[in-house]
């Protein structure tokens, strides 16, 4: 432990991309400040309760992490422990960490923590499973933020962990489901992942060949309104899609609006209260190579959108997310990347699109690999006419500190 | 509508000829082909209520009345009308044109495997998935390949029972033949078995007379005797005789006899190897029941 707090602090700036560092010094175990977060924002200075929610995420699984906050939370001094999972004695009870997302977290959605905690659960020392409850617990897309349904992360996300043989007990329940809340309303979604497959070092990726899409499949909630917006965004989103993929199936799922438990409010005596009601869409598509695109909508808090334009919208977008091409869309690039660098001392090389690699946070995760200590990223073009991107990623080889021992 | 054999009514034709005209005035009918005609014009403008108006078709009448009189001529030649044949019969094709989508619901089963808590399996529906076939089309080169392996195993069944059909040829009683039959199928399936590893011939018997026994084991020794010392005699070298092992195994100890030495007749007797044991088991081995051998 000594000489880790000799070690030189990694220095960022900035509120940008603050879950993808944490994330990258937690797994390389280098500690972290990051300064000058949100500065000059009068009104919401420093860290935000989202972020302050992660790091207590962080907090609470891992064992032996220092959180040090400035005074005006703008800066973060993070000394990251060793993942531990929901063991006992550390936040977790009965084996089940249970995470609240409070007010003020509703401006994210749930995937927002889930897809750094699954990449930090193969990790993990032990098992991995967290609840993710409250006020601020959107399951459904976010359509302020962009995040991705629970939905699209189970169906999209966590069938890439197969590829690196993570694939037993891997589960993301959806107990409560919620959409996001305008203002004055909380959401109250219940999120449970389960994730009991830890490995020592994750397999080299190679994954040059895309494919063609062959089967599309989807998920269309509807929580608190009528099972007949599901019906409509399922049939307009058909309507576009089946002229290009005739295996097409869109699942509908009609939920109550969750309760929120508000026991100190005087004009509400019952002492719960609705949430926030809404629909959506994901939907992912499967090429014949098994690389998953995947695409999000969901109606806006404040309503007044025709279930017929998000599904629409929805399935427009899907093509968008297969046309960038590649074997990994953008959401899941730093799930993939990621897996890549903490595998074997070998280099694993992977098909992108160019929209893809050029976005911004991929950008920003390569340099911070580097600067975590990584290898960088070798780019050729795959030639054969087609406009991507060959990523060429060298392991660590370090891989998971907490089993070593294994 | 299929071609009819044998004599009809010229009505039936006429009305096949002309399924959406009204009844022109022009043409000659009957009683019966007007009633007809009438059940049609019903029809027609039931079907025409429900959907759009059919086209009158544009075949001209005139050569349809000289088809009438070609038919009346025939008609009286013989009672024969021919083979009538539809090529005139205006097929209307119905183009469904509306997009179709293939299957609205997705089987149970998928659904479950979609919507579980689990990240579905990539290539997913492992249910609807045919098996794919890992046998080619047997061309002939596996097919001469199959018969060979289907002989070598003949043969060799034949020179493992050749002995058992051999005697069968020389009691004379019945011909000789390649296949086994009878007692001699069993013989030859005990035989199969036994060097398939079977402990014992499905012939032996399990439970006999204990002086039926031990007669037959005399009388199989006292032969097993007489060929070895036949043979001495004639100096031929036979094999090598093989005598039933003696039962070495340790013996069972009852509850409550001693852990070491033997008890009989009321003392505990130790052997040298006992006393050795027992002495140098403090000592000089090192840890408890590492090195040890022995009985315990």
């Amino acid at each position: 432990m000594t000489d880790e707090t000799t070690q030189t602090l990694l220095k960022f700036t900035g509120h940008r991309h603050l879950p993808s560092r944490l994330l990258l010094s937690t797994l390389t175990g280098r500690p972290i400040r990051i300064s000058q977060i949100r500065p000059n924002n009068v009104s919401r200075q420093g860290l935000q309760p989202h972020e302050v929610s992660f790091i207590r995420l962080l907090d609470s699984i891992t064992n032996g992490s220092k959180i040090e906050f400035g005074m005006s939370g703008s800066t973060l001094v993070y000394r990251p422990g060793l993942i531990t999972g929901s063991a006992e004695g550390l936040g977790a009870s009965g084996g089940v960490l249970r995470h609240e997302l409070g007010r003020g977290c509703e401006g994210r959605g749930v995937s927002w923590w889930i897809i750094p905690l699954c990449i930090l659960s193969s990790f993990s020392k032990g098992h991995m499973n967290v609840i993710f409850h409250g006020e601020g617990c959107v399951t459904g897309a976010h359509p302020v933020s962009g995040d991705l349904s629970v939905d699209s992360v189970r169906t999209a996300i966590l069938p890439l962990y197969k590829q690196f043989g993570i694939e037993r007990d891997i589960e993301l329940r959806v107990l409560k489901r919620s959409c996001a809340p305008s203002g004055g309303k909380s959401a109250g979604g219940e999120v449970q992942i389960v994730f009991n497959h830890q490995v020592r070092l994750p397999k080299t990726l190679h994954l040059l060949n895309p494919g063609r899409v062959k089967r599309i499949r989807g998920v269309a909630y509807a929580i608190g309104v009528g099972g007949s917006n599901n019906a409509r965004s399922i049939e307009s989103a058909r309507g576009v899609l089946n002229k290009f993929v005739p295996d097409t199936y869109i699942f509908s799922d009609v939920s109550g609006a969750p309760f929120i438990q508000t026991p100190n409010d005087k004009n509400n005596p019952s002492g719960k209260k609705k949430g926030a009601v809404g629909f959506g869409l994901s939907l992912v598509a499967e090429s014949s190579t098994g690389c998953l695109y995947s695409a999000d909508v969901a109606s806006p808090p404040e309503g007044g959108t025709t279930p017929e334009d998000v599904g629409r919208q929805c399935a427009y977008q899907l093509l968008e997310v297969i046309q960038q091409g590649g074997c990994v869309s953008r959401s899941a690039a730093e799930t993939v990347f990621c897996l890549m660098a903490m595998g074997s001392e070998d280099v694993g090389r992977i098909a992108m699109g160019r929209d893809v690699i050029a976005s911004e946070n991929t950008i920003q995760l390569g340099r911070d690999l580097r600067e975590f200590g990584g290898a960088g990223w070798g780019f050729r073009d795959k030639g054969e006419g087609s406009e991507e991107v060959v990523v060429s990623v060298v392991g660590r080889g370090v891989g998971n500190v907490g089993r070593k021992a294994v | 509508m299929a071609p009819t054999l044998g004599k009809r009514k010229r009505i039936t034709r006429d009305e096949l000829e002309q399924p959406s005209r009204p009844p022109s005035p022009s043409s000659a009918s009957s009683e019966s082909e007007s009633d007809s005609e009438d059940v049609q014009d019903i029809f027609r403008r039931a079907f025409e209520a429900k959907f759009k108006p059919l086209e009158v078709d544009s075949k001209k009448p005139r050569v349809e009345e000289v088809n009438l009189e070609l038919e009346d001529q025939e008609e009286e030649d013989s009672d024969w009308s021919g083979i009538t044949s539809d090529e005139e019969e205006q097929v209307q094709v119905v183009e469904y044109s509306h997009l179709r989508h293939t299957g609205d619901r997705a089987s149970k089963a998928e659904q479950r495997a979609f919507m579980s808590s689990k990240p579905p399996t990539l290539s997913g529906s492992t249910l609807f998935k045919t098996r794919p076939s890992t046998k080619a089309p047997a061309d002939e080169n596996d097919l001469t390949e199959a018969s060979h392996l289907k002989n070598d195993v003949a043969l060799q069944r034949l020179l493992r029972d050749s002995h058992l059909l051999s005697s069968t040829s020389t009691s004379g009683t019945s011909t000789p033949t390649l296949s086994a039959v009878g007692s001699q199928r069993h013989k030859s399936t005990d035989l199969h078995l036994l060097s398939l590893g079977a402990k014992s011939s499905i012939h032996a018997q399990k439970n006999m007379p204990m002086s039926h026994r031990i007669g037959i084991s005399a009388k199989a020794k006292e032969r097993e005797e007489r060929r070895r010392a036949e043979a001495k005699e004639n100096g031929v070298i036979l094999e090598k005789e093989r005598r039933a092992k003696k039962f070495t195994k340790e013996r069972e100890r009852g509850v409550g006899g001693p852990g070491v030495g033997k008890f009989r007749g009321g003392t505990l007797s130790l052997s040298k190897k006992d006393v050795r044991d027992i002495t140098s088991s403090g000592g000089g081995r090192g840890g408890k029941g590492k090195g040890k051998r022995g009985r315990r």
